[in-house]
């Protein structure tokens, strides 16, 4: 038996078979036998004209669809794979030093993409993306079939991996996948926050493991304390089957919390909405009695697509939200990606070296105004279904003042050029912003005099005011939640929307973990935005509350000034409050 | 080897990206259509004319020069089409 902690992510105990993805990464040979030599040049042929044919395919595609002039890519990516003397040192590698294709070609490819980028210009730098996605290609069809895609499973298996991409893990068919651990990946990446929406329970940030475990292996994961146990004794299997059979049924009673009002104990009522990505989430939302979608992410319509989303992709799209929500609120957040994840501006802008500070979110769509009309034409569109003033607009990342009305501005253009079109839409759109950037908390007053609305953003606001990043282990433990600063920040922002009459909500990871509740609710937050899952139990916590005590828990929160002892101090609040839930 | 070789020096034009992937290909394309031998020299580098790899390594940009030389069959003529496909910007 073998036990690695990582981070909890998503909760729950997941129980079965390991089935490793992507190894194939980890375990490439590296030399062949002498008898080996020329079936092992064969398949290096072979594998090198399925390539070819699969980017012939590429470039019809890109020629049709495309224009030709993207087509010329694929034809120079083709002329690339048939080298000559790309070929030779492959072949010679496999005959002079026994390397098996695998590592032949790996070792080849990597110097040319290794030479492009010590080029210096970012263009050939660029140009080291060609070769390795031609590397990744030989080496699929050279491993054939032992990679398996995530796609490919037929039977529930736990998946490992070393890291998930967003778009894989949006890809786990939920019927196959029991749960899932990877070895990188922090508390707040892309694939924990889609774990949540997926609810499968999930462990990051591992480190090293994979080569500790085999295919098949029994393996349990442990989404509540972030635990993965491999190979697991009789007793602590026995322990973990009871235990799984007690979350389902302590589920089943927070179930009980669904048609609850989310109301304190001394009667003031709390708007509680759900964090969305996907459409279909919506009913997540609606099943635990949310009162509205605080945050719909839209960025996972670009994510995984090889071409942008179509004004219909968008339209359709929040249709659907807004047909699940009837005269529910939607917050539509505009596109927070950055620029290297958008396909067609990507290709102009390579990922920056340090990307959180680069072209992303709103200064991505105002540099690109192509497709942030195209979206916020759909979500015009589609507002015109709901009652006016339910589906509300977020600009991400705004920093200043002339970027907010710079975007605004761009929503008015867009409503001319519909009414100069013809097209029905709604007016009476909310236009409102994330409050992420330490920037707009410091300037709330003025931001609140021009904005509908606010919307904390707490995992960004965390990480830009205490500088770290999130998803580096090394220095994750510096991302603390409740830092002082942050604290400080939030109740800013809130006299600011007070002073404005405009309503401040908080999403972000704060506000699903039940020990920040009171202390948010102290702090004057009337909203909060949570993934859905979190909702029943936030509901049983709210209701043993009282403003008063709150107001308390806060006043004492700020006092104590370190982030720590704050941790600590709530932890043992939410104890008193709700001893079930005193983890 | 079908006498001497031709010798040209070419300037890549300053709007142009330079000898970039979708030009270094169609290069390609163009030079493996003669039998000669094909070559491009930026200062002390050369490049096979037909090896693309070779050309991108060239890192020829905008405005720089090139000395191209062919030689064995066929190099009067594909030099004239080499210089052509430079003077039109490596247009198709």
């Amino acid at each position: 038996m073998l036990v690695k902690r990582g981070i909890a992510v998503s909760p729950g105990v997941a129980i079965g078979a390991a089935w490793i993805f992507g190894a194939e990464r980890l375990r490439v040979r590296h030399y062949t036998t002498k008898s080996a030599i020329d079936t092992d040049i064969a398949r290096f042929r072979a594998a090198l004209d399925a390539v070819c044919v699969e980017i012939e395919g590429n470039q019809k595609i890109a020629n049709q669809q495309l224009g030709e002039q993207y087509g010329a890519i694929f034809g120079a990516h083709l002329l690339m794979a048939r080298s000559p003397q790309l070929t030779d040192e492959i072949e010679r590698l496999i005959r002079e030093k026994i390397n098996t294709p695998e590592y032949a070609c790996k070792q080849v490819l990597e110097r040319y993409a290794e030479v492009f980028r010590n080029l210096g210009n970012q263009y050939h730098a660029e140009r080291a993306h060609d070769i390795n996605d031609l590397q990744s290609r030989l080496l699929r069809y050279l491993l054939g079939k032992q990679r398996q895609e995530l796609g490919d499973l037929s039977k529930p298996v736990i998946v490992l991996a070393r890291n998930l991409t967003p778009s894989e893990t949006a890809s786990l068919k939920r019927e196959f996948v029991l749960g899932f651990a990877t070895e990188e990946g922090g508390p707040t990446s892309h694939t924990a926050i889609l774990a949540g929406a997926l609810e499968l329970p999930a462990v990051v940030g591992i480190g090293d493991f994979l080569s500790e475990i085999e295919n098949g292996d029994k393996v349990i994961i442990d989404g509540n304390r972030g635990e993965v146990i491999i190979n697991p004794v009789e007793s602590v299997l026995a322990e973990y089957l009871e235990s799984q059979q007690k979350f389902r049924t302590n589920y089943a009673a927070l179930e009980i919390e669904r048609t609850a009002e989310p109301i304190t104990a001394d009667g003031e009522r709390i708007q509680m909405l759900g964090n969305i990505e996907f459409p279909g989430e919506t009913e997540h939302c609606l099943e635990r009695g949310a009162d509205g979608i605080g945050l719909y992410r839209t960025e996972f319509l670009y994510l995984g697509a090889t071409k942008e989303p179509s004004e219909e992709d968008h339209y359709n799209a929040y249709c659907e939200v807004i047909h699940s929500l009837g005269d529910r609120e939607v917050v539509i957040r505009t596109l927070d990606l950055g620029a290297d994840k958008v396909p067609s501006v990507g290709v102009h802008h390579p990922a920056s070296a340090n990307p959180a500070l680069g072209l992303r979110s709103i200064r991505l769509s105002l540099q690109y105004l192509e497709g942030f009309k195209i979206q916020l034409r759909a979500i015009l569109r589609a507002a015109k279904h709901a009652q006016s003033g339910r589906v509300k607009i977020m600009f991400p990342m705004i920093s200043s003042l002339y970027e907010f009305r710079q975007a605004k501005m761009v929503v008015r253009d867009v409503m001319d050029d519909l009414d100069e079109a013809g097209v029905p839409f709604q007016r009476e759109v909310p236009v409102g912003m994330m409050v992420e950037v330490p920037s707009a908390a410091i300037l709330a007053e003025e931001f609140a005099a021009e904005v509908d609305f606010f919307s904390i953003g707490t995992n960004d606001l965390i990480q830009y005011t205490l500088a770290v990043d999130r998803g580096d282990p090394a220095v994750s433990s510096h991302y603390r939640t409740g830092d002082p600063a942050i604290l400080r920040l939030i109740s800013m922002v809130v006299k600011a929307a007070e002073n404005h009459k405009i309503p401040v909500t908080v999403c972000g990871q704060m506000s699903s973990d039940p020990k920040f509740l009171p202390l948010l609710i102290g702090l004057g937050i009337r909203r909060i935005s949570v993934t859905p899952h979190a909702i029943p139990e936030l509901k049983a916590v709210l209701r043993q509350l009282n403003i008063p005590q709150c107001k308390d828990i806060a006043t004492h929160a700020e006092w104590l000034g370190l982030s720590r002892v704050i941790d600590n101090y709530l932890q043992g609040e939410l104890r008193k409050i709700c001893p079930q839930l005193g983890r | 080897m079908g006498g001497q070789p031709v010798l040209h020096t070419v300037t890549l034009g300053s709007d142009g990206g330079g000898l970039h992937l979708v030009p270094c290909s169609r290069l390609v394309k163009l030079a493996n259509g003669f039998a000669c031998n094909v070559s491009i020299r930026k200062g002390s580098v050369h490049a096979d004319g037909k090896n693309i790899l070779d050309l991108m390594i060239l890192a020829a940009g905008p405005g720089e020069q090139l000395e191209l030389v062919t030689s064995g069959d066929g190099a009067e003529e594909a030099m004239a089409k080499l210089v052509q496909l430079f003077e039109s910007n490596f247009a198709e």
